[in-house]
C-alpha cells in the first residue's frame, strides 16, 4: 500500500456534549483503496464521515489529512484535498449539470470565482467518466435519482481530492447502476490514487468491489479486509434480531 | 474546439453577448430620453450642448445638470443595487421570495422619516435623508448582531420580519397621532422617486453602492455555492461565516442606501432576479451579478420615464409584472 491520506488515532466520535457514539479506534486510509463503512441506521455512519471531513471535531484522539493535522488545514487547501459527497437532499433550482460540476473547480479559484481553461477541461473530463456529458445543459432538478447521484460524483472528481468520502451513494440506484457507480470508485481508486470510503448497507458490494469494510456496531469501530470480514465475525450483526 | 469562457457551452456564452449588448443598448436609449424628455422641452441639439458644458448658467443647462441628471443616475444606482442585493438575499436564505427588505431595512428607513416628518426629530441639515439613513443604518447593525450570533439563516429571515412588523408597528402608531398635512408629505416619501436626488448628493449615494457591491462581488464564491447549502460551501472550502455575513452587510448598504435616497422601491430587488434568471439561463453569480445591475437599472429608468404624477411604485408595479410574468411564464414553458 503506498502513502497514509488519512489516519485517525485513538479517535472516538460524536457530537459535542453527548456521549460519543463510538469508542476510540486507529484506522489509515491509504491511496488507491477502498473502504466500505458499514453499521445500522443511526449507529453514527454519516457522523463518522463528517468526523473525518472536518465538519465536526472528534471527542477524543487526532486525525491526520496526508500527513498534517486536519484542523491545520485551511479550508480551502482543505478542499482541494478531501471531499463528502451526499447524494440526499432536495436538488436546488435552476442550477444545470455543467455549471454545478464547475463549483468543484471553487477551491482553486480567485476571489471572484473565475475558471481557467484548464479548470474548464478538468470539468469536462470529470462528467465525460461519469458519464454524464449527454445532460451537460440539463437543470439539476430535472433530472433522474440516478443521473443526479452521478452528477454528485462527477462534482467530486473535478474537486481532484485525495480522499473521497461517499454517503449512501447508492440508495437511489437501481442494481446496474449501483455496480457501475462502485466499478467507478475502483477506477478512481486505481488510477487516480484516491482513497475512498464509501458507506452502504449493501453487503454484497462492499465484499465485491471495496478493499476493507469497516463496522460501526454497538459503540465500536472495527476494520478487516473485505475477504475476511465475514469470517472475523464483523458482520454478524446483520444477522441477528430479523 | 470550443470557446473557454469558463461560464459554460459556447451557446451560452453566445447568450450572454447578446443578452447584454441589448440591455445595455436599451439602458443607454432609456438614459438619453431620461435627459431629453421631461417638463422643459429642449432638443436633441440644446441637450448636446448642455452636456458638453457642465458649467452653464443657462436654463436648459441648469434643468439638465440639477434635474436630470441626478434623476438618471438615482434610477441607475437604485436599479442595479436593488437588484443586486434582492438577488444576493434570495440566494443567501435560498427563498424566491426573498427581496432588499426582508430584513427590515425599509422599514428602519420609513422610521426615521416618520420621525422626522411626523414626530418632528431633528436631524439636521441632513434632513430626510440622514433620517432615512440613520433608520437603515439602525437596523442593519440588529441584523448583523443577529447575525453573528445565529448561524442558521432561516432564524435570521425570520428575525429580520419581525424586526419589520415591531418598526411598522411604530410607524404606523407616529401615523396615527400625524397632522394631515405632515402625513400628506410622509406618504408621498412612501411612494418612491428618483427625483429626489440632488446633485452635490450623488456621489455619496454612488459611494454607498460601490461599498456594498463590492461586499457582495468579493463573495461571489459564497454565493455560487450557497445555491446548494452552506455545508456545500463549506466543503469546497469558503469560509461561510465571514462571507455571509459580508453578503448580508453589502446588501442592507445597497438597501439601505437606496431607500434612504429614493425612497421605499420594493418591486425591482424581488422581480429582477426572477428576470435575470429567465434572460441569462444561468446560475452563475459572475454572469447575473451584472446582469442584474442592468436590467435593475433599465426597468427603473423605464419607470423614471413616466410623469411624475403617478407614483414610482405604482408605475413599477403596474409595468413589471405585466413583463416579468410574461418572461417568467414563457421561460418556464420552454425549459
Amino acid at each position: 500500500m503506498s502513502d497514509v491520506l488519512l489516519r485517525c488515532e485513538n479517535m472516538a466520535f460524536g457530537y459535542a456534549g453527548r456521549d460519543p457514539l463510538a469508542g476510540e479506534f486507529q484506522f489509515e486510509l491509504h491511496g488507491g483503496e477502498v473502504v466500505a463503512l458499514m453499521g445500522e441506521n443511526g449507529c453514527g455512519k454519516s457522523t463518522l464521515l463528517r468526523t473525518f471531513a472536518g465538519m465536526i471535531a472528534p471527542v477524543s484522539g487526532n486525525i491526520e489529512l496526508c500527513s498534517s493535522p486536519l484542523e491545520s488545514w485551511n479550508a480551502r487547501e482543505r478542499a482541494r484535498r478531501i471531499a463528502l459527497v451526499r447524494m440526499s437532499g432536495i436538488a436546488p433550482e435552476r442550477i444545470t449539470v455543467r455549471e454545478f460540476v464547475s463549483l468543484g473547480r471553487s477551491p482553486y479559484s480567485g476571489v471572484f470565482d473565475s475558471r481557467s481553461a484548464s479548470d474548464r477541461s478538468i470539468v469536462e473530463r470529470a462528467m465525460d467518466m461519469t458519464d454524464v456529458s449527454a445532460f451537460a445543459e440539463r437543470p439539476l432538478s430535472e433530472l433522474s435519482d440516478g443521473e443526479r447521484s452521478r452528477v454528485y460524483l462527477a462534482e467530486a472528481v473535478a474537486q481532484q481530492v485525495k480522499v473521497l468520502l461517499l454517503d449512501e451513494p447508492n440508495a437511489f440506484l437501481d442494481i446496474p447502476r449501483s455496480h457501475a457507480l462502485f466499478r467507478m470508485l475502483r477506477d478512481l481508486a486505481e488510477n487516480r490514487g484516491m482513497g475512498i470510503v464509501v458507506s452502504t448497507h449493501s453487503i454484497e458490494y462492499a465484499e465485491r468491489y471495496c478493499d476493507r469494510i469497516m463496522v460501526v456496531n454497538a459503540g465500536t469501530v472495527s476494520v478487516a479486509p473485505a475477504s475476511d470480514a465475514r469470517k472475523d465475525g464483523l458482520l454478524d450483526w446483520t444477522e441477528v434480531g430479523v | 474546439m470550443p470557446r473557454v469562457t469558463g461560464l459554460g457551452s459556447p451557446s451560452r456564452y453566445k447568450r450572454f453577448i447578446l443578452c447584454f449588448g441589448v440591455i445595455l443598448a436599451a439602458v443607454f436609449v432609456c438614459c438619453f430620453c431620461t435627459l431629453l424628455f421631461g417638463k422643459a422641452n429642449f432638443g436633441v441639439a440644446d441637450l448636446l450642448a448642455a452636456l458638453a458644458e457642465p458649467g452653464g448658467e443657462d436654463v436648459s443647462h441648469r434643468i439638465l445638470w440639477n434635474l436630470r441628471i441626478p434623476r438618471m443616475v438615482a434610477a441607475i444606482l437604485a436599479g442595479s443595487s436593488l437588484a443586486v442585493s434582492g438577488l444576493a438575499l434570495q440566494t443567501v436564505f435560498r427563498n424566491p421570495l426573498c427581496g432588499p427588505f426582508v430584513l427590515g431595512i425599509s422599514s428602519g428607513a420609513s422610521l426615521g422619516v416618520a420621525l422626522a416628518m411626523l414626530a418632528g426629530v431633528g436631524f439636521g441639515h441632513f434632513g430626510v435623508l440622514g433620517a432615512a439613513s440613520v433608520g437603515a443604518g439602525a437596523v442593519t447593525l440588529l441584523v448583523m448582531m443577529v447575525a453573528f450570533r445565529f448561524t442558521r439563516s432561516s432564524v435570521l429571515l425570520v428575525a429580520g420580519l419581525l424586526f419589520g412588523y415591531f418598526i411598522d408597528a411604530m410607524v404606523s402608531m407616529l401615523i396615527a397621532g400625524a397632522e394631515a398635512e405632515n402625513l400628506q408629505v410622509y406618504v408621498a416619501w412612501g411612494f418612491g422617486s428618483f427625483g429626489r436626488l440632488t446633485l452635490d448628493a450623488v456621489w455619496l449615494f454612488a459611494a454607498a453602492v460601490a461599498v456594498g457591491l463590492a461586499l457582495v462581488v468579493c463573495s461571489v464564491r459564497y454565493l455560487n455555492a450557497a445555491r446548494i447549502g452552506d455545508d456545500f460551501a463549506r466543503g469546497l472550502g469558503v469560509n461561510v461565516k465571514v462571507a455571509r455575513n459580508c453578503v448580508l452587510l453589502g446588501s442592507s448598504i445597497l438597501a439601505g442606501a437606496s431607500t434612504a435616497f429614493c425612497g421605499p422601491v420594493a418591486f425591482i430587488g424581488i422581480a429582477v432576479p426572477h428576470l435575470s434568471y429567465m434572460l441569462f439561463k444561468t446560475t452563475n453569480m459572475r454572469v447575473l451579478i451584472p446582469g442584474a445591475m442592468c436590467c435593475g437599472s433599465l426597468l427603473a429608468l423605464i419607470a423614471g420615464l413616466f410623469p411624475p404624477s403617478i407614483p414610482l411604485n405604482a408605475v413599477l408595479s403596474l409595468v413589471g409584472v405585466p413583463v416579468i410574468l410574461y418572461v417568467m411564464l414563457r421561460g418556464s414553458g420552454r425549459s
